[in-house]
């Protein structure tokens, strides 16, 4: 008896299961042929809720219907590698240049040569040829414990790795594109030896093993385990503007500054950018969504959720972002910043750098 | 015995679509019938191992990348290293924690001891890297727990130690907290189903109860223990949220960086072959072991023993024992959540479709690696050739990281010329469920199959029943207990599936994983908290029913 009850439950079980997979789930047709409607698909790295008002937006401006994939820019890049000619993708949005580069590397990319992106979108922040275009802008800097350092202890790169930051530094792991493209400008401005000393001596700095994300390392300076810590500006102006008391306290325990290089060489600044597909159908619409993204309108969303800063110099902050300090950019191509991530990677790991 | 074989193969493949030309000549044929009967089986076998097979034979066929080069030269023995440290460490800390917590529910009375039972197989509706994100949150420099340390004491983070949980011990903790169910589930089973009478000649001989449990309980229970420890074992070895997160340098993070740093898909496909070799060893060990020690037993009495009492103190210990576990491994993460949850009122608007998807996904891939599992038990079961090496590539696709079959399956998808979406995409996400979890569903099956006396099918064709009717009233109803567990193992584990779900999902088809990892890789752990609770809620059902199932057959 009891068998049957079993039997029964496990039939219906997978009789569920299949009810379910006939279910007329209504997955978006992606066969932009069939549909009258012009459809614009994106394959984004990025998860903001300011982005789906955004792209709504643009929906109703241009009249297309948007299909947005978002995943991990690895994955889309596997998952367009693996689609070849028959993939959907027109436009690739993805933070960090070395990403998008690599989307470029892979031959998944088309030239633009867009009059009105070129003017736009400074040329160090597109790349050369107008594979990709940056939409936002974001500093990879320092956070720190203003009653233990003076922002002129900090003021370069290279003094993170002098003796006195010993046993006072969190970074999280280089598994973390940032630190790869951090360390790809190194190379870039003095070459692989100098860069991995310097990552050799950051090591050797380090306050505990490289563990969590940027947030975790802004934490662990207010909780006291270490002074200084590499991240990114957007996680500690978010910390800034959290609902929780607790965050607000950390953030307002710590400073945050944006170090140069070497005195005059501007700053490490990284993009969320945006690139046309080799499969995009309608260049036109493909252009007429990235130039959406750099319109004001554009700007004040795309950064709206991220606390990214805007690419346009003429966009207001996002609340909070104010509290960046004042910084002037490095005039370095961002193609370097993809051209040397492998490099990077070997790199961290001969230093031990997880 | 070989007269009934075509028969079960029409059953069995009439559920994986196939049909089979049978003639009335097979009868005197039994050669023919034999390979006819091992067809199911062996497609299922395909189907389990070629995206396996898939994404090694990319691996290895493209040229060795400069990264192979150095990844081979400084990176292979730590990766390597760091992962069997992190298992060996959590199959102890598995062992510690389930094996006296199955022995004091299946042997004692003490208080709470009904509610134990059960509730200590929640866990199991936890993912991994759900755990991480709660146990780091609490243990982390800036959790409740240090913050009230420093505030009592005075002391700056730099002057006591802490346990670190990001470290490979600390891995090793918050991986064995959710899958030590697979031990316990497997170990309060075989001591609840010891046989009667061993227990009573130890008795008798004037055997003490921790000699009972030492000396006896546990040699005759150690082969289930080794089973479900496999299983166990094999998952963590694939993990790569909670090791990423807690940034340990195992072969699953290894896996992630080649081709995400280092932009070499090969080179990660090779180190998968690893992984895969490691969780092979396992499987061949614990089956050399459990050939050894399985077959000891020669009582038939199987009734469940007579639970004792306990002394006062004793039952307060188990008590509170117990519940200390069920705190550590389930409440304290899941109110951290909660708290977080509510702490930070954050938003995560449209979890509506999630959930939808999520439970469509689920019960799809659970139907279909069901069918697979049930094919194989039942299969193998009269193909005794086929067993080992249907397990084996069973438990290479559980062993591989979600991650590194997703690439298997591109790769199949490159070469048919398609593109990822719609049904295409979720058929290709079912396939990876199947490879990835079959193996889950094959064990529970197996156990309940390797209980039956082997007479049975004896005695049933003596009666007549025979084919079709065989299976739906003798092999079903056998091995029903198991493949009912086997069904809610898999639903729970495909809700908790991440990397394989991030790859392949087709538009529109996010999952509450997708979306949780999302909010995670984001630093939004706020936002994050939402719908990985709606994770664990939605495994909740399925793991309480499995629970009150599984303590209902080992009562009658």
């Amino acid at each position: 008896m009891t068998f049957k009850i079993h039997m029964i439950a496990g039939l219906s079980l997978l009789v569920g299961a299949v009810a379910a997979c006939s279910n007329p789930a209504d997955t978006p047709t992606d066969d932009a042929t069939a549909a009258p409607q012009p459809v614009l698909t994106i394959y984004s790295s990025r998860h903001y809720d300011s982005d789906k008002e955004l792209f709504a937006m643009f929906e109703e401006q241009s009249g297309a219907r948007l299909d947005v994939r978002e995943s991990g820019a690895s994955q889309l890049l596997e998952t367009m590698r693996a689609e070849g000619d028959q993939s959907p993708a027109d436009v690739i949005i993805a933070a960090d240049a070395g990403s998008l580069w690599r989307f470029q590397d892979a031959g998944l990319t088309q030239p633009l040569s867009s009059a009105a992106l070129n003017n736009v979108v400074p040329a160090n922040y597109r790349e050369s040829d107008g594979n990709w275009f940056g939409v936002a802008r974001r500093i990879r800097g320092i956070a720190y414990d203003p009653d233990r350092w003076t922002p002129e202890e900090l003021a370069r790169w290279d003094l993170l790795a002098s003796e006195d930051k010993a046993g006072e530094s969190c970074v999280r792991s280089t598994s973390n594109i940032y630190n790869l493209s951090l360390m790809s400008e190194l190379i870039h401005r003095y070459g692989n030896e100098a860069a991995q000393t310097w990552a050799t001596a950051i090591v050797g700095n380090m306050a505990r093993n490289p563990q969590g994300g940027d947030t975790d390392q802004i934490r662990a300076i207010a909780a006291g385990e270490c002074s200084l810590a590499i991240v990114n500006h957007y996680y500690w102006i978010r910390l800034g503007a959290s609902e929780t008391e607790a965050d607000q306290l950390v953030a307002a325990s710590t400073s945050f500054l944006v170090p140069e290089f070497v005195e005059g060489s501007g700053s490490h600044v990284n993009i969320t950018g945006a690139a046309v597909t080799t499969t995009a159908d309608d260049l036109k619409l493909a252009e007429d969504f990235i130039a959406f993204l750099l319109t004001e309108t554009g700007q004040s969303y795309v950064t709206r959720d991220t606390k990214e800063l805007p690419l346009l110099d003429t966009t207001a902050l996002p609340d909070g972002v104010e509290k960046v300090p004042a910084f002037v950019a490095s005039d370095t191509q961002l193609d370097v910043y993809g051209e040397n991530q492998a490099e990077a990677q070997r790199l961290f790991d001969l230093a031990g750098w997880n | 015995m070989a007269r009934t074989k075509p028969k079960l193969s029409v059953c069995l493949t009439s559920r994986v679509g196939i049909k089979l030309k049978r003639g009335k000549a097979e009868r005197s044929m039994p050669r023919l019938t034999l390979s006819f009967s091992a067809i199911p089986p062996l497609l299922v076998i395909a189907l389990v191992g070629l995206p396996v097979f898939a994404a090694i034979f990319a691996g290895v066929s493209t040229g060795d990348g400069a990264t192979w080069t150095h990844i081979f030269e400084n990176r292979l023995v730590p990766y390597t290293a760091t992962t069997l440290w992190v298992l060996f460490l959590s199959a102890a800390i598995m062992i510690a924690l389930a094996v006296p917590a199955a022995w004091l529910i299946s042997q004692y009375e003490f208080p709470g001891r009904s509610i134990f039972n059960w509730a200590l197989i929640l866990p199991l509706a936890m993912p991994g890297y759900v755990m991480a994100y709660a146990w780091a949150d609490v243990m982390g420099v800036a959790g409740p727990l240090q913050t009230q340390l420093r505030e009592w004491t005075g002391l700056s983070a730099r002057d006591y130690w802490f346990p670190n949980l990001f470290s490979a011990p600390g891995l090793a903790f918050v991986l064995a907290s959710t899958l030590f169910p697979y031990v316990y589930i497997t170990a309060r089973a075989a001591f609840s189903m010891q046989s009667l009478a061993t227990l009573e000649a130890a008795r008798s001989l004037g055997a003490k109860p921790f000699d009972l449990f030492w000396r006896v309980a546990i040699p005759v229970a150690a082969p289930a223990i080794i089973g479900g420890l496999c299983l166990a074992l094999m998952e963590a070895a694939a993990d790569y949220g909670a090791a990423d997160f807690l940034g340990i340098q195992t072969l699953g993070v290894g896996i992630i960086r080649s081709w995400t740093s280092f932009g070499e898909p090969n080179t990660a496909a090779r180190l998968a072959l690893m992984l895969i070799f490691i969780a092979g060893t396992f499987l061949v060990a614990a089956r050399i072991f459990q050939g050894q020690r399985g077959t000891q037993q020669t009582s038939v009495r199987w009734r469940t023993p007579q639970r004792s009492d306990m002394p006062v103190w004793a039952g307060i210990s188990a008590f509170a024992l117990c519940t200390a576990f069920l705190l550590i491994c389930f409440f304290v993460p899941m109110s951290r959540l909660i708290w977080l949850l509510l702490e930070h009122q954050a938003r995560a608007p449209d979890l509506m479709p999630l959930i939808r998807s999520t439970l469509i996904l689920g019960a799809m891939g659970a139907a279909t690696a069901f069918v697979a599992a049930l094919v194989f038990s039942l299969a193998t079961k009269r193909h005794e050739s086929l067993r080992l090496g249907a397990r084996l590539v069973a438990a290479a696709g559980y062993a591989a990281p979600g991650a590194v079959l997703g690439l298997g399956a591109l790769y199949i998808l490159r070469e048919t010329g398609q593109s990822l979406s719609g049904a295409i995409a979720i058929g290709f996400l079912i396939w990876i469920y199947v490879s990835r979890f079959t193996s889950a569903g094959v064990e529970p099956m197996q156990a309940t199959l390797a209980r039956l006396p082997k007479n049975l099918d004896q005695a049933s064709h003596s009666l007549g029943v025979t084919g079709l009717r065989q299976f739906w009233r003798v092999d079903l109803p056998l091995i029903a207990p198991g493949a009912f567990a086997a069904a809610l193992i898999l639903f729970v584990e495909i809700l908790k599936e991440l990397p394989a779900t991030l790859m392949l999902r087709p538009f529109g088809w996010d999952t509450l994983a997708v979306r949780a990892h999302a909010y995670a890789t984001d630093e939004r752990l706020a936002q994050a908290t939402l719908p990985a609770l709606l994770i664990v809620l939605a495994g909740l059902a399925p793991v309480l029913l499995l629970s009150w199932r599984l303590s209902q057959s080992e009562r009658t």
